[in-house]
C-alpha cells in the first residue's frame, strides 16, 4: 500500500506546482487592488496554501486516486468472490484489507502534503520573482516570518485525518458493492463522491475549531 | 519513454474524439430530446451534492481570509476579499473537483459498463454508430448541466460566506454591502468562463475514459479511477492557464482593476 502514495507522487507535484502559481497570480490581483501594492503577496500566498489549499487539494487528488482505487479493488473482489473466500479461511477481512490501507493512506496523505506545499511554494517562488521582483531570499523570509510552526502542525492534524476518511468510506462502499460490472462503476463513484464531500465539510469543522474558536 | 507515449497518445485521443463530436454536433446528428433526459439523469441528481458544497467552500474561504484581514484590521474588506478570491478561483476549482467526482465518474462508469457488456458492439452490429446514439448526448447533457451546476455552487458560496459571517459577528447587510466594491464584472465573466471550460473538461474526459474502458469488472473500476484523476489535473492546468491569461490581458488592456 506504501506504493499508492509513492505512484501518487508526479500528479501532485505537477498539480501543486501550478497551484503555488496561481495562488501568487491571484493573490496579486487582489493585493493590488485592495492595498495598491504587493509586497505582502509572497506571505498570504504561504499562508493561505499552509493552512488550506495544501491539506485539501491534496487529499482531494488523492481521493481520486486511492479512495476509487480501493473501493474498484475491493468491490472486484467481492464481485468475483474472493471476499467470501477469505471469509472461508476465518481471514477477518477488516483486519486484513482494510487497516493497512489505512496506515498507507495516514502515512502518504501527510507526507504528501508536505511534498505538495513545498513544491507549490516553489512554484510561487518562482512567479514572485518572474512577475513581482522580489528576490528568492526576501520570498523565503516573508514565508517563515508568517507561517507560524502551529500551522504546520495543524495542516498535518488536517492531513491525518483526510487520510483516515478516504480508506473507511472508499473500503465500505468496496464492500457494500452489489453484483456485477456496473455495481463496481458504481461502488468506485460513490467512493470519490462521499469523501470528497466529507473533505470539504471536515475541512470547515477543523478550520473552525482550529482558528475562529 | 512509455510514460509519455502513453500521455501523448491519450491526449491526442481525447481530442480526436472531441473533433469527432463536434463534426456529428454540426452535422445535426443530436438528439435534444435524449439530451434533456440525460441532464435530468446526471444534473438534477447532484443539485444537493453541489448547493452543500457550495456552501461550505464559500464558509472555509471567509474563515481563511478573515484570520488574515484581522491582523491588519482590515476586516471591512472581508465581504468583497472573499467573494472575489472564491469566485475568480478556489470555488469553480473545488466544485469542479466534486462534480468530476459526481457527474464525470458516474458518466464514466455508465459508458465503461456497456463497452464492458457489449453494449456498444450490439449498437455497432446494427450498423450504428454508438458515439452519435451514446455519446453525442451524454457529452452535450454532461456540459451543460456541469456548467449550470457550477453557477449554482458558486452562488451558494456567496451565501455560505454571507452565513458565515453572520456566525462570526459582521454584519451580513455590510458584507453583502462590500461584494460589489471589490467583484468587478471582468471577474464574474472569468470566473464563468472557467465554469465552462471545467464543463467542457468534465464531459470529453470522462466519455472518452468510459468510451475506451476494457476488461471485466476490474477495467470498469480502472476507468472510473483514471477518469477522475485525469480531470483533477486537467481542471487544475486550465485553472492556471486562465488565470494566466486573464492577468496577461487586464495588464494589457488596463481593465478590471478599480
Amino acid at each position: 500500500m506504501y506504493l499508492l502514495g509513492v505512484q501518487s507522487v508526479p500528479i501532485i507535484f505537477v498539480s501543486l506546482g501550478f497551484v503555488g502559481l496561481m495562488m501568487i497570480l491571484e493573490l496579486a490581483f487582489h493585493m493590488r487592488l485592495v492595498l495598491k501594492h504587493d509586497a505582502l503577496v509572497p506571505a498570504f500566498s504561504a499562508v493561505l496554501m499552509v493552512r488550506e489549499l495544501g491539506p485539501v487539494i491534496t487529499c482531494l487528488l488523492l481521493t481520486s486516486r486511492i479512495g476509487a482505487g480501493i473501493a474498484a479493488e475491493i468491490g472486484s473482489m467481492k464481485v468475483t468472490e474472493q471476499l467470501d473466500a477469505l471469509k472461508m479461511l476465518s481471514i477477518d477481512f477488516i483486519d486484513y484489507l482494510v487497516i493497512p490501507r489505512w496506515i498507507g493512506a495516514v502515512f502518504s496523505a501527510c507526507t504528501l502534503t508536505v511534498l505538495s506545499i513545498a513544491v507549490a511554494l516553489f512554484g510561487g517562488a518562482f512567479l514572485a520573482t518572474q512577475k513581482l521582483g522580489t528576490s528568492p531570499g526576501e520570498y523565503l523570509n516573508t514565508v517563515f516570518f508568517f507561517v507560524k510552526f502551529s500551522d504546520v502542525v495543524r495542516c498535518l492534524i488536517k492531513a491525518a485525518i483526510f487520510g483516515t476518511l478516504i480508506p473507511f468510506i472508499a473500503a465500505y462502499q468496496g464492500f457494500t458493492c452489489g453484483t456485477g460490472s456496473a455495481a463496481v462503476g458504481e461502488a468506485a463513484t460513490q467512493a470519490v463522491v462521499r469523501t470528497s464531500l466529507s473533505i470539504i465539510i471536515a475541512d470547515f469543522i477543523l478550520t473552525y475549531l482550529f482558528y475562529a474558536i | 519513454m512509455e510514460a509519455s507515449r502513453k500521455l501523448v497518445r491519450t491526449f491526442g485521443g481525447m481530442i480526436l474524439f472531441s473533433l469527432e463530436c463536434l463534426v456529428l454536433t454540426f452535422q445535426n446528428k443530436t438528439k435534444w430530446n435524449q439530451v434533456v433526459e440525460q441532464i435530468f439523469q446526471v444534473g438534477v441528481r447532484s443539485l444537493g451534492m453541489t448547493i452543500t458544497a457550495g456552501l461550505f467552500v464559500g464558509a472555509i474561504m471567509a474563515i481563511q481570509i478573515d484570520l488574515q484581514l484581522k491582523d491588519f484590521g482590515a476586516e471591512a474588506f472581508l465581504g468583497g476579499l472573499s467573494t472575489s478570491a472564491t469566485l475568480r478561483n478556489v470555488g469553480p476549482v473545488l466544485i469542479a473537483f466534486l462534480l468530476s467526482g459526481k457527474v464525470g465518474a458516474y458518466t464514466s462508469a455508465e459508458l465503461a459498463t456497456m463497452g464492458v457488456t457489449e453494449q456498444l458492439n450490439a449498437i455497432r452490429l446494427l450498423g450504428a454508430n454508438p458515439i452519435e446514439y451514446i455519446i453525442l448526448p451524454r457529452i452535450w447533457a454532461v456540459v451543460i448541466s456541469s456548467f449550470l451546476l457550477l453557477i449554482v455552487g458558486l452562488m451558494m458560496t456567496i451565501f455560505g460566506g454571507v452565513m458565515f459571517a453572520e456566525i462570526i459577528g459582521v454584519n451580513a447587510l455590510n458584507y453583502i454591502y462590500n461584494i460589489p466594491s471589490i467583484v468587478t464584472g471582468w471577474s464574474i465573466a472569468l470566473s464563468v468562463v472557467k465554469s465552462f471550460l471545467f464543463g467542457v473538461l468534465i464531459a470529453v474526459v470522462s466519455c472518452y475514459k468510459g468510451y475506451y474502458a476494457r476488461g471485466g469488472s476490474v477495467g470498469v473500476g480502472a476507468a472510473v479511477q483514471s477518469c477522475s484523476v485525469t480531470n483533477l489535473m486537467l481542471i487544475i492546468l486550465f485553472d492556471f492557464l486562465l488565470s494566466m491569461a486573464s492577468s496577461t490581458l487586464q495588464d494589457l488592456f488596463n481593465v478590471g482593476y478599480l
